[in-house]
C-alpha cells in the first residue's frame, strides 16, 4: 500500500481483494461457513469447526479435505434421515384425525399404501375403538400383517409361559385390550425384576444373581409369575 | 460460555498478623494476611476494630514482619509470598494505601520447597530481614537508609545450607553489634543416604545462629547447637541493654532459653489436668512486649492456653525462666500485644477477638520455673493447672470468621426476597451454622406500638447547632402526635405543633424554628413560641412539599408551586408562584451549600414521567433547567450531596457532587448527577429495588450523608472506602424512616411499619453479607435441607474428643474437686447477679473440648430448624462411629416415604496409614413431622462411604472405589449392583435422569449410566485431567462443574456430538465403554472453564442471590469468603470486561509481585473466566490512570464504574 497517502491505490486494492474474496467464496454453500468478527472464517460443517485465516483457505483447500467431505456427506445424510422422519411424521398427522374419527372398514381399507408407522397406529387405535385385534378376525382381512403377527406373538407367549386357556384369552375386545396393557405391564414387570437383581437362565426361569442381595422373604417370580 | 468471577465475601480467616505503628506517630495498627488478602485494621476509640483497608494482592501471602529503621517514627511492612520476591511495603496514611517501596526478585514463583518466602525475621534494630525456604535457602537483605532518608535495601546474601529442613527463624537482639539470624534446622543428608533408616531416627535438630557481618558484607554461620528434636519455634528476646539476648526455643513441652555461650534454661509447660499423657504441649503462637523496664512473652500452647513468661536475669546471665498461666483464649494463628494496651487474636478458626488487658499476670497462680524443674528416671516432673475463666484479659470486640466453611448451600428457606446462604463453619467446639443474608446487619434498639397506623415520622432539633434531636413527630391519618427525646421519649403537647391534622412535612427551618406543613397550611413556630399560620388560597390543599433549612416549595393539588424562602428576620416569606401543567408526584429542593444563602435547585417529578429540574435563583426563578423522562412516574426525589473529598482514611479523590435519585413507581430507583452549575443531568444509572416505589430519605451514617430507600426493603446507599454502595438492610418493609440522634443513639434511625415505631442504628458497613450464628457441637461435615419441612440436616464429627456425657461427667468431677458449684462457686452465689458467663465456668467454646486420645470420634446427626433455631433432634453415634456423608433418599414403591441415609466409619485413623474398622450405612426415618429421626437399621459395608446421592427410587453410594446401588430391604440394605472400576475414592456423587455424574478424590470426573435392563452401572466418560476433587456440582447434562484441592475450579463437559452419540446408542456405548480408551472411559470429557481461585473451594452450588437474577456458580471457601462466577450474556460485555482486564493487569500489576495472569493460571491456564476482583480494582486507581485505561477502551471512566457496578448488581 502506499505510505505516501492521499489518493492511493491501497484502498482500492483492498476493494478489490474483498470482492475477489466475496466471489471465492460464493461457490460454497452459505450455511457451511461463518464469518468471525476478526475476519476470519469458520467451518460449521465439521464437528471440531476449524478457523481459516482467509476465504482462499476455506474454499480450495479446507472444502477438499477428506474431513471435510466425510463431515459433508454425514451432513447430508443427516439431513434426508430428518427430511424422511419429518415427511413420516407429517403423514402420519393427517391420517390420525381421519383413524379417530371414523371406525368403518373402508377407511382402513384404503390406508394399506401409508407407511408401516400408520398401520401400527391404526391398529392401535382399532384396538382402543373397541375393535378385536384376535388373530383369527385378523387373518381373515390382507391388512397391517406386522401388527398382526406381533399381537399373536404375544399371545403364543402369554400362552406358553402362563398356560392359560386360549379360548379364555381370545374371548372379548376388553379382554384384547388387557393383553395390550399386559405387555407393557409385563415388560415393566421384567424390568424390575431385572433391576432387582434377577436373571433369566435358558428355559427363560427366573434366578437370583450371585452378586446381588434380596430380602429373606423375597417372593420368587417364577412361583408368582407362573400363576 | 464465559463466566465473570467475583468474591462476594473477601476472606474472613487470618494467616498471620502483625502490629506496629504503620501510619507512624502514635497510632497502633495490625496488619493481616488472609491468605491472599492484605488488611489493615485499626481498633478506634470504643474498641471497636476497623478495617481501614484491604487489598487483594493476587497471591499468597505466607509470612509477614515489621521492621522499623532505628530513630524512625514508622514501621514497614515486609511480605514473604510465593511470587519469589520479597515485596516492603508502606502504608500511606493520605492516600490509604500501601506504597510499595521496593521489590526484589529472588526466585521462581509458587509455594516451593527451597525458594524463600515462607519464612521472615527481622533484625530487632531494623538493619537486616533475612526470608528464608522450608529447604537450603535463606537470604539476608540489608536495609538502610540513603541522604534523603529513604529506605534503600542491598543486593541478597546467601545464607544457604543445602539439605536442611528450617523449621522456624528469628532476629536475635544483640543490640548494635552485627545482626544475627537464628534458625531451628535439621541436616538431613545422612538420613538421605541411609536406607537402612537408622539415621533418620537419629536425625537431631540444632539451633543455628548466622552473623551478617555489616563490614565484610558476608553472612557466616556463628553456631550451631542441638537443640530438642520437638523444637518448633524461636522468639526473639530483647539484648542490648534491654535483656540478656538469645532466643527461647519453643519445643515439645518445653520452653528452653539459648544463647551462644550460655548454659540452657529450661523450663517445662504447664499441662491441663485433663490431657492424656501420650499428648505433648506445643506453642502455636507468641508475642512479646517490651516496655522500657521490663518485658515478658506471651506463648500460647495448641489448646488454647496463654503463658506468661518471664527471664529473671541479671545483665546477660539468665537465673530463672518462669511460666506462669496467664489465660484461655480460643487457639490463634498470631497474637498481637498493641503499645494502647489490647491483645489482638487471630483465630485460627472462628471468629478472631480484641482483648484488653486488666492484668499483666502479677498475680498468684501455677508456675512452672526452671529453678524448680525435677528430673526422674520417667523424665521431667510436669506441671498441672486447672484452666480458670478469663482473669487478665477481658475481651472488646470480635471480627466475624467464617473459616472454614465446611458446607454451604443457598435456598431461600424462610421466602425472603432474596435466598439465605446456609453455611457450616468452624471445626470443634467453635463450629456454628451461619445463615447469611445479603445486605447490612442493623441492630434494633427500641420497638414502641403506637395508639393508630402511623403514615410518617420525622425528627427534628430545636436548634441548628443542637448535638441531639429533640421530637420525634409522627404523622397519622388525621393527627400528628409528638414525641420529646429526653431520658426516656413520651409524648408532649406543649411543643406548639397543630395536632388534630395530619403533617405532611415537619421540620427545623432558619436557624431556631420549627416548621409543620399540613394539608391547609404551614405553621411556623418560632423559638420564642410565637406562631404564624400560612393558609393555603381558596379550598385547595397541599399535596407535597419540599424543603431544606432555609427554603420551603409547596406543590398544591392541580400543580401549582408555591415557593418560599426563611428572610433575615426568620420569617417564612412567599417568593415565587409556578403552574405546572399537571399534579405534582413529587419534589425536593437541593440541601444548601456551604456559605451559600439557597440552594439552586428544586426538582419536581410528574405523573407524565418526567422529572423536571427547576432553579430558585432570583434571576431566574423557576426556570425549568432540564428535563429528566423516565420509565414510570417517580414516587419520591432526593437530592444527595457528596462533599469533596481528597483521600483521607475512608475515601479515594473524588470531587463534590450533586445526586439527584428518584424512587420511581415501578420499583426502580433512578440515580443521575446534576451539574452543580447548570442543573444539567448525566450519567443516569436505574436499579431495581423492589416491588414498591422506593421512598427516599437522607440520613447520617458515619457522619456523612446517606440515603435510605424504603421499597419492599430497606436499601441504604452510602459512601465507603470511596465507593458509593446501594446494599440492602435486613429488617423488615418499612413505610417512612427519619434519622435519629440522641445520647444513646448518635447515628440511628426512626422509622414506621405497620402501628409500630423502631428505632434501630446500622452496624458494619461496608460488608456484604449480616450473619446469624447457630452454634453447633463438633466439627460440621455436611448438610441437607428438608425443604418441604423447612428442617436442615447436619452431621457432625471429631476426631479425638469425648462424647457430650463424658464431658459432663468430667465436668462434673473437675467442679466436685475444686470444691465448686456446677454454678460457680458458694461466694459467687451470694453475690449474685452475675453474668450468664459465670453459669458456664469453661464454655468449651472459648476453652475447647478436652483432648482424648487420636483414635477416638465423636458425631452427631442433628435436625435443625433454622427458623427458632432449635435442634429438635440430636443423635449422638456411639462406638467411636463418625458420620462422613448424607443424603435424603425416596425409595420406590416402600412405605416409609422419605428417609435419610448416613455414612459412617468407625474406628478411623489417618496416621500412620489410614485405616478403619467397618464402614456403615444408616437408614433413618422422620417421625413427628420430620422433626424428629429413628434408625430404621444399618448395613455394614467394607469402605467408607463418602458420597450417596438418591438414584430412581434407589440409593447410590460411593463406597471407597465402588460405585453401588442399593435397594431398601426389611433389615439392611440390599446391594443391587455395582462397579468397581473407579481408580481411587468416590467423594461426590450427582445424578441427572439416568446419567451418574461420579466425582474421584483425585481423578475428576466420570459419566455413568446405569441400564436398567441389564442391571448394570458402566462409565461412558472420563476426565483427562487428574484433579483432586473437593467440591463438585452439576451444571446442565453434559457439564460438571468442579473444585480441587489446590484452589483451581473448572468446568467440563462431553462434547455434543459425543453426548447425543450415546443417548442415541441403544446400548448406550456399551460396546465402545469395553474397549475403553487411553485406561480410562472410551470417551473423554473436554474442560470448558478454567480459573484458579487461590483458596480451596469446599462447596458450590448453582444459584441465583437476586430475586429474578441470571443463575451464577456460588462457591464457599477454607478461608471463609464467599464467591460467585456469573455467565456472560453478551459478547460485548465479554469483549469489554476481558480488555478492561488485560489493561489494568498491564497498568495495575498486584502488590506483592505476582503476575496477576500467572497467578490465575497457577496450575492450569485460565480459560474464559474474567477476573472480576481485578476489574473491581478499576476505582481505587489515580485519576489519570482510570481516564488512561478508559481511552484505550473508547469509554470514560463513569461508563466503566457504570458498568462495573452493572455487572455487580446482577450477581447481588
Amino acid at each position: 500500500m502506499s505510505v505516501f497517502g492521499g489518493d492511493s491505490w491501497g484502498r482500492e486494492a483492498q476493494y478489490r481483494k474483498r470482492r475477489v474474496d466475496d466471489l471465492i467464496i460464493e461457490g460454497i454453500d452459505g450455511c457451511g461457513y461463518k464469518k468471525l468478527p476478526n475476519g476470519k472464517l469458520v467451518c460449521l460443517l465439521c464437528p471440531h469447526h476449524p478457523v481459516l485465516d482467509t476465504p482462499l483457505m476455506l474454499s480450495q483447500m479446507h472444502v477438499k479435505g477428506s474431513r471435510h467431505r466425510a463431515a459433508e456427506s454425514e451432513q447430508k445424510e443427516r439431513e434426508l434421515s430428518r427430511q424422511y422422519q419429518i415427511n413420516k411424521r407429517i403423514a402420519l398427522a393427517d391420517s390420525s384425525s381421519t383413524a379417530v374419527s371414523s371406525t368403518s372398514s373402508e377407511v382402513r381399507c384404503g390406508s394399506t399404501k401409508k407407511p408401516l408407522i400408520e398401520q401400527v397406529h391404526k391398529a392401535a387405535s382399532e384396538i382402543l375403538a373397541g375393535e378385536s385385534p384376535q388373530c383369527s378376525t385378523l387373518d381373515k382381512s390382507d391388512k397391517s400383517p406386522d401388527v398382526r403377527s406381533d399381537i399373536c406373538y404375544y399371545k403364543k407367549e402369554n400362552q406358553s409361559i402362563a398356560k392359560s386357556n386360549a379360548t379364555e384369552v381370545v374371548a372379548a375386545p376388553e379382554v384384547a385390550f388387557q393383553q395390550q396393557l399386559d405387555y407393557k405391564n409385563r415388560r415393566e414387570r421384567e424390568l424390575k425384576l431385572i433391576s432387582a437383581g434377577w436373571k433369566r437362565d435358558a428355559h427363560a426361569r427366573w434366578f437370583k444373581d450371585e452378586n446381588v442381595e434380596f430380602d429373606s422373604d423375597e417372593e420368587d417370580p417364577n412361583v408368582y409369575l407362573g400363576q | 460460555m464465559f463466566l465473570y468471577s467475583l468474591t462476594l465475601q473477601r476472606a474472613t480467616g487470618m494467616v498471620c498478623a502483625i502490629n506496629g505503628s504503620f501510619s507512624g506517630g502514635k497510632s497502633q495498627e495490625i496488619v493481616v494476611a488472609r491468605g491472599k488478602i492484605l488488611d489493615l485494621l485499626r481498633p478506634d476509640d470504643n474498641g471497636k476494630l476497623q478495617t481501614l483497608l484491604s487489598v487483594e494482592i493476587f497471591g499468597v501471602i505466607r509470612s509477614l514482619a515489621q521492621f522499623r529503621l532505628t530513630g524512625a517514627q514508622k514501621d514497614y511492612i515486609v511480605v514473604g509470598s510465593d511470587s519469589g520476591r520479597v515485596v516492603i511495603l508502606e502504608y500511606n496514611k493520605e492516600k490509604n494505601y500501601f506504597d510499595k517501596i521496593h521489590q526484589e526478585t529472588f526466585g521462581k514463583s509458587g509455594c516451593r520447597r527451597i525458594v524463600p518466602g515462607q519464612y521472615l525475621a527481622i533484625d530487632p534494630k531494623g538493619r537486616a530481614a533475612m526470608i528464608g525456604a522450608c529447604e537450603k535457602q535463606k537470604l539476608v537483605y540489608v536495609l538502610n537508609r540513603d541522604t534523603a532518608t529513604r529506605l534503600t535495601i542491598s543486593s541478597p546474601l546467601e545464607a544457604h545450607k543445602s539439605h536442611t529442613i528450617t523449621y522456624s527463624i528469628c532476629g536475635v537482639d544483640c543490640g548494635f553489634d552485627n545482626p544475627i539470624f537464628a534458625a531451628i534446622e535439621l541436616d538431613y543428608s545422612e538420613a538421605d543416604q541411609d536406607p537402612t533408616g537408622v539415621a533418620a531416627s537419629e536425625a537431631q535438630k540444632h539451633l543455628t545462629f548466622y552473623e551478617l557481618d555489616l563490614g565484610l558484607n558476608h553472612v557466616s554461620r556463628k553456631w550451631s547447637d542441638q537443640v530438642d528434636n520437638g523444637a518448633n519455634m524461636l522468639v526473639t528476646v530483647p539484648g542490648g541493654g534491654d535483656g540478656p539476648s538469645g532466643v527461647l526455643v519453643c519445643a515439645e513441652n518445653f520452653v528452653i532459653y539459648k544463647n551462644q555461650g550460655h548454659p540452657d534454661v529450661r523450663a517445662v509447660i504447664p499441662r491441663r489436668a485433663d490431657l492424656p499423657a501420650e499428648r505433648g504441649v506445643l506453642i502455636v503462637s507468641a508475642a512479646m512486649h517490651k516496655q522500657k523496664s521490663m518485658f515478658f512473652f506471651l506463648l500460647q500452647t495448641e489448646y488454647g492456653d496463654i503463658f506468661k513468661v518471664t527471664l529473671d536475669h541479671d545483665n546477660d546471665r539468665v537465673k530463672e525462666l518462669k511460666i506462669k498461666y496467664f489465660d484461655t483464649i480460643p487457639v490463634t494463628s498470631s497474637l498481637c500485644v498493641l503499645k494502647s494496651g489490647f491483645l489482638f487474636a487471630a483465630s485460627e478458626f472462628g471468629n478472631h477477638a480484641l482483648y484488653q488487658f486488666q492484668a499483666i499476670g502479677d498475680d498468684p497462680d501455677v508456675e512452672a520455673s526452671s529453678a524448680t524443674l525435677m528430673e526422674t528416671e520417667e523424665g521431667f516432673q510436669p506441671v498441672f493447672f486447672q484452666p480458670r475463666k478469663l482473669k487478665n484479659l477481658v475481651r472488646i470486640d470480635q471480627v466475624e470468621s467464617l473459616m472454614p466453611i465446611m458446607d454451604m448451600k443457598v435456598i431461600n428457606l424462610f421466602e425472603e426476597e432474596t435466598p439465605q446462604i446456609f453455611s457450616l463453619c468452624g471445626r470443634g467446639p467453635r463450629s456454628t451454622l451461619r445463615i447469611l443474608r445479603p445486605g447490612l446487619a442493623i441492630s434494633e434498639m427500641a420497638v414502641s406500638q403506637l395508639p393508630g397506623v402511623p403514615s410518617a415520622v420525622w425528627t427534628v432539633k430545636k436548634n441548628v447547632n443542637d448535638e441531639f434531636d429533640a421530637y420525634i413527630v409522627v404523622s397519622f391519618a388525621n393527627a400528628t402526635l409528638v414525641l420529646s427525646i429526653g431520658e426516656t421519649v413520651e409524648e408532649v403537647s406543649d411543643s406548639g405543633f397543630l395536632d388534630t391534622t395530619p403533617s405532611l412535612a415537619v421540620s427545623l427551618i432558619g436557624d431556631d424554628s420549627l416548621m409543620q406543613v399540613h394539608p391547609s397550611g404551614i405553621r411556623h413556630i418560632r423559638e420564642d413560641g410565637r406562631i404564624n399560620e400560612w393558609r393555603t388560597p381558596g379550598k385547595r390543599t397541599i399535596a407535597k412539599v419540599g424543603s431544606n433549612r432555609l427554603q420551603v416549595v409547596i406543590a398544591l393539588n392541580g400543580g401549582e408551586l408555591i415557593y418560599f424562602e426563611v428572610d433575615m428576620t426568620g420569617q417564612l416569606m412567599e417568593v415565587e408562584k409556578h403552574e405546572m401543567s399537571g399534579d405534582v408526584a413529587c419534589l425536593d429542593i437541593a440541601p444548601v451549600p456551604e456559605g451559600r444563602q439557597r440552594s439552586r435547585f428544586l426538582a419536581v417529578g410528574s405523573y407524565d414521567n418526567t422529572i423536571r429540574i427547576l432553579s430558585l435563583d432570583p434571576d431566574d426563578c423557576m426556570q425549568i433547567l432540564s428535563l429528566q423522562s423516565v420509565s414510570s412516574p417517580p414516587e419520591s426525589l432526593l437530592f444527595l450531596e457528596v462533599q469533596a473529598s481528597f483521600g483521607g482514611e475512608d475515601g479515594a479523590d473524588h470531587p463534590a457532587n450533586l445526586f439527584l435519585n428518584a424512587g420511581l413507581q415501578n420499583g426502580v430507583l433512578f440515580r443521575t448527577v446534576v451539574d452543580m452549575v447548570t442543573g444539567q443531568v448525566s450519567d443516569a444509572r436505574s436499579r431495581f429495588l423492589g416491588l414498591r416505589a422506593p421512598k427516599l430519605f437522607s440520613i447520617t451514617v458515619r457522619g456523612r450523608r446517606a440515603m435510605l430507600c424504603l421499597s419492599s426493603r430497606p436499601w441504604l446507599g452510602y459512601i465507603h472506602q470511596g465507593h458509593f454502595l446501594l446494599t440492602p438492610l435486613s429488617y423488615e418493609t418499612l413505610e417512612y424512616a427519619a434519622s435519629f440522634s440522641s445520647d444513646q443513639c448518635a447515628e440511628g434511625v426512626v422509622a414506621v411499619a405497620g402501628d409500630a415505631l423502631r428505632v434501630f442504628t446500622i452496624e458494619r458497613l461496608g460488608e456484604t453479607f449480616n450473619e446469624t450464628a447457630i452454634p453447633l457441637r463438633y466439627t460440621p461435615r455436611k448438610f441437607v435441607v428438608q425443604p418441604k419441612r423447612k428442617s436442615l440436616i447436619i452431621i457432625e464429627s471429631d476426631q479425638g474428643a469425648f462424647t457430650a456425657e463424658e464431658r459432663e461427667a468430667s465436668k462434673k468431677e473437675c467442679f466436685d474437686a475444686a470444691g465448686i458449684g456446677e454454678n460457680g462457686n458458694a461466694e459467687q452465689m451470694e453475690n449474685g447477679g452475675e453474668d450468664e458467663e459465670n453459669n458456664d465456668p469453661l464454655s468449651d467454646e472459648q476453652y475447647g473440648y478436652p483432648k482424648a486420645e487420636s483414635e477416638r470420634w465423636v458425631s452427631c446427626i442433628r435436625v435443625l430448624d433454622p427458623r427458632t433455631t432449635q435442634t429438635t433432634c440430636l443423635l449422638e453415634l456411639q462406638d467411636n462411629e463418625a458420620a462422613f456423608s448424607i443424603c435424603t433418599v425416596n425409595f420406590h414403591d416402600k412405605e416409609y416415604g422419605t428417609l435419610l441415609a448416613v455414612g459412617t466409619a468407625k474406628g478411623l485413623q489417618y496416621w500412620p496409614k489410614r485405616s478403619f474398622d467397618a464402614g456403615y450405612i444408616h437408614i433413618y426415618r422422620f417421625k413427628e413431622d420430620g422433626k424428629v429421626l429413628e434408625l430404621l437399621h444399618k448395613t455394614q459395608v467394607e469402605g467408607i462411604p463418602l458420597a450417596l446421592c438418591q438414584f430412581q427410587g434407589r440409593l447410590l453410594a460411593g463406597i471407597g472405589s465402588v460405585l453401588r446401588l442399593y435397594d431398601l430391604g426389611k433389615r439392611r440394605l440390599l446391594r443391587k449392583c455395582e462397579n468397581k472400576l473407579f481408580p481411587n475414592t468416590i467423594t461426590s456423587i450427582h445424578t441427572y435422569r439416568d446419567r451418574i455424574y461420579v466425582g474421584d478424590i483425585q481423578e475428576s470426573f466420570h459419566y455413568c449410566k446405569y441400564r436398567r435392563d441389564e442391571n448394570q452401572l458402566y462409565i461412558f466418560a472420563d476426565d483427562t485431567v487428574p484433579r483432586w476433587l473437593t467440591a463438585a456440582t452439576h451444571v446442565d447434562f453434559d457439564t460438571m462443574a468442579g473444585a480441587d484441592k489446590f484452589g483451581n475450579l473448572y468446568f467440563v463437559r462431553l462434547p455434543q456430538d459425543v453426548s447425543d452419540e450415546i443417548e442415541e446408542d441403544p446400548t448406550g456405548g456399551k460396546i465402545k465403554w469395553e474397549q475403553g480408551k487411553l485406561n480410562g472411559a472410551p470417551n473423554k470429557v473436554e474442560e470448558i472453564i478454567q480459573f484458579h481461585v487461590g483458596d480451596v473451594v469446599t462447596c458450590l452450588q448453582k444459584a441465583s442471590l437476586i430475586p429474578g437474577g441470571g443463575e451464577g456458580l456460588v462457591y464457599g471457601t477454607v478461608m471463609g469468603s464467599v464467591g460467585a462466577l456469573l455467565p456472560f450474556t453478551s459478547r460485548d460485555d465479554v469483549d469489554f470486561f476481558s480488555h478492561l482486564e488485560m489493561h489494568l493487569r498491564q497498568e495495575h500489576p498486584p502488590l506483592c509481585g505476582r503476575d496477576h495472569m500467572a497467578y490465575r493460571s497457577a496450575y492450569f491456564p485460565v480459560k474464559d473466566v474474567i477476573d472480576g476482583d481485578l476489574c473491581e480494582q478499576f476505582p481505587t486507581l489515580p485519576v489519570d490512570m482510570q481516564r488512561k485505561i478508559a481511552d484505550e477502551l473508547d469509554r470514560t471512566p463513569a461508563e466503566i464504574l457504570k458498568k462495573l457496578e452493572e455487572i455487580r448488581n446482577k450477581i447481588i
